[in-house]
């Protein structure tokens, strides 16, 4: 019983002062993020930005340079079989097992968790049009990422993580896939962590985003919360030096005119030079926004 | 009321909790929902959109307490028995500010004058 309880009061992802760097380039510069359970966080960043590096670290799957991460309570590094149970992670490109077929790895992965569904992995591997016999090496990796996707679902676990899932399904899968996702994650309370290039998907799943860029976590907060929060702000060439000293990104146009990337204050304000005549504010979408800050 | 019926745009500047209590108070201002009518489950609605179902049930938490939405023990949400007969004009009014508060924007950054604008406006309110 108190094992439950203090079970319990552990969040199922926390990491702190998470470096890595590759071959000298800093990837991952001091990223502290924690998963509340049931949370829904999509990440989102650049090609090459580190997103996989950190879903690896934070997962152990690899060392990093300095912080630590702890899942469930443990520490990252050094999981526990009970631990590693409650966790299903889908790499963008799975590559394990590759000598089995489709059915017998499912069969053989499904052993080792209390909690598989077999009905599941029957009825999606028929919807997702997945060969059974088709041995894994020989598919494409789309099929790869496909069946990876049906392991990890059919485990039913309480930490989901997807590093870029969207990317081997077509719409009609794509969004089966994110149903699965929230209708899991606000009914289950399953804990659900994927990174992503589209932005619409997150928009849709996400409860928050955290957006990495150049080694930092930008702008982690809900989403509802990011589109009412920031804005951009076009101030006309000949007031470019009103422009806030503090903004999130900062771009000249060429006529002189200058947009800013802005926050609202603790009072729900946007900054003075909006107020000023000829300036524009803009509400932004996600996308908008990524593109305006990562540009 | 079918899930089907709430157009839901994720890459929209607005929020999509907003979306899914703008649509609501639409559809019942326009009495397109009567009153008493069963609204979809959270789950219905998530499921059917593909959505976090945090952002349905705060949806229609919000429209619970503007009064649009009654919880009936056992059954779910149903449109509230009172509205639009009794929404005073301030209420209704106050569903128009959003499109104002654009329209105001507008005439600003095309430095435009009131009066012009004004009168134009009457001119449309009149036809």
């Amino acid at each position: 019983m108190n094992a439950m309880l203090r079970e319990q009061a552990h969040l199922p992802l926390e990491t702190r002062g998470l470096q890595h760097c590759y071959e000298g380039v800093n990837v991952l510069c001091g990223i502290d993020l924690a998963l509340e359970p049931g949370s829904v966080l999509g990440l989102i960043g650049r090609n090459g930005a580190g997103k996989s590096t950190l879903i690896r670290a934070m997962l152990g799957l690899l060392v990093p340079l300095a912080g630590s991460t702890q899942v469930f309570g443990e520490a990252a590094l050094k999981l526990s079989d009970a631990a590693k149970a409650r966790i299903a992670y889908v790499p963008q490109q799975p590559e394990a097992l590759a000598w089995l077929t489709a059915q017998q790895m499912l069969d053989y992965v499904g052993r080792f968790y209390p909690q598989w569904d077999a009905t599941f992995v029957r009825t999606t591997m028929e919807r997702w049009q997945i060969q059974p016999n088709r041995l894994l090496a020989k598919l494409s990796p789309g099929e790869r990422q496909r069946v990876d996707l049906i392991r990890a679902l059919a485990s039913q676990p309480e930490l989901l993580v997807l590093d870029e899932p969207a990317a081997a399904l077509d719409p009609v899968a794509r969004r089966e896939l994110l149903r699965e996702v929230a209708l899991r994650a606000g009914e289950s309370g399953t804990t659900v962590l994927f990174s992503t290039h589209i932005v619409s998907d997150l928009e849709r799943v996400a409860s928050e985003i955290a957006f990495l860029h150049q080694g930092k976590l930008l702008m982690h907060c809900s989403v509802d919360e990011t589109k009412e929060r920031y804005a951009r702000l076009w101030l006309p060439g000949k007031m470019s030096a009103a422009a806030p000293t503090e903004s999130l990104s900062r771009r000249r146009h060429e006529d002189g005119s200058i947009s800013l990337v802005v926050e609202r204050d603790a009072a729900g304000q946007w900054p003075q030079a909006a107020g000023l005549a000829g300036a524009r504010v803009d509400a932004l979408g996600l996308e908008d926004l990524f593109v305006e800050i990562a540009e | 009321m079918d899930a089907s019926l709430l157009i839901i745009q994720p890459a929209s500047i607005e929020p999509i909790y907003r979306q899914i209590v703008e649509q609501l108070r639409r559809l019942i201002a326009a009495g397109q929902l009567a009153p008493g009518e069963l609204l979809p489950s959270v789950r219905d609605v998530a499921g059917f959109h593909a959505i976090n179902p945090m952002t349905v049930s705060r949806a229609y938490g919000i429209a619970e307490s503007e009064g649009l939405l009654e919880r009936q023990r056992g059954k779910g949400m149903v449109v509230a028995a009172t509205h639009r007969t009794t929404q005073t004009q301030n209420q209704r009014m106050a569903l128009l500010e959003p499109q104002l508060q654009a329209l105001t924007r507008h005439a600003g950054e095309l430095e435009l004058p009131a009066d012009a604008v004004l009168r134009r406006l009457t001119k449309l309110l009149g036809e």
